[in-house]
């Protein structure tokens, strides 16, 4: 079983605003309060290729995600680790995230791959965040026999949590606004 | 009941370090790097700071293959990509 949707998101910002705000959500510590389930963010490695302009960066993160209490005791944790690598391409302005968990793999398999664009109606002044999101319980797992519902669960958290996130990349999007105007908020 | 929020290989000892090249990081990414110059890598001493105190604190194994292999980053990359391309 695999549950997998996608999202899209217009941000009326430009791309360059859009993509520094999704470096900063899970790090500045103003967004803690709200994205109280990011436990810890590093950085691991990055590179950057100075003649192409292509900034390549891997994060590790922690993410405290309960489940019910029964898949709670199956697991045996509520902290799970996930990797995230980025690749900026700043001359043709794109930025693509993927994401994976590393830990609880033998029981679950998630993937989310972001990407952010210019909007072709306004290249200049909008974003689109276009994001695919895969949740599989492996077969074999202790998880199996309640597969379609743990998956559900996910899929429910993840967008109640992308809701979160999409909330506060607007925010930071308006403070970098107003900083670059010369005021701060 | 609750388990403990420590996740096995808790980086916060060097949570000063990461704050300093994150703030550094994000500052040159907004100023430097989306204004096309991008021919000279910024906060290097953070990184390396960091670094160094992450090769220490860091346990998880998973996570210490990913430490060690810088410069590898676009690889893994173009990997998950075709990872991902199979798994569809």
């Amino acid at each position: 079983m695999v549950k997998a949707y996608t999202q899209e998101y217009i941000f009326k910002h430009p791309w360059e605003r859009v993509t520094s705000a999704s470096w900063r959500k899970f790090v500045d510590k103003e967004n803690k309060r709200i994205l109280s389930h990011i436990l810890e963010v590093d950085t691991l490695n990055h590179s950057l290729d100075s003649s192409s302009g292509k900034l390549c960066a891997t994060r590790a993160i922690t993410v405290h995600c309960p489940g019910p209490w029964f898949v709670r005791k199956i697991v045996g944790q509520d902290i799970c680790h996930c990797l995230e690598s980025t690749v900026v391409d700043a001359r043709s302005r794109s930025m693509q995230l993927i994401s994976r968990n590393i830990s609880l793999q033998k029981f679950i398999e998630v993937e989310e791959k972001t990407r952010y664009d210019p909007h072709p109606d306004n290249p200049a002044g909008w974003t689109i965040c276009r994001q695919e999101t895969s949740i599989r319980i492996k077969p074999l797992s202790a998880l199996a026999s309640m597969a379609e519902k743990v998956e559900q669960k996910c899929a429910e958290r993840f967008l109640q949590n992308s809701g979160k996130s999409r909330e506060v990349m607007e925010r930071i999007c308006k403070y970098l606004e107003a900083e670059s105007s010369g005021f701060a908020l | 009941m609750r388990s403990k929020r420590s996740p096995s290989s808790s980086t916060s000892p060097c949570a000063p370090l990461r704050d300093a090249y994150h703030t550094c990081f994000n500052r040159w990414y907004a100023e430097k790097f989306m204004k096309g110059h991008w021919d000279k890598e910024e906060c290097v001493s953070e990184w390396q700071k960091y670094k160094a105190c992450l090769s220490e604190n860091l346990e998880d194994k998973n996570l210490r293959r990913f430490l060690e292999a810088e410069g590898n980053v676009q690889d893994d990359h173009r990997k998950d990509t075709a990872d991902a391309a199979e798994v569809g």
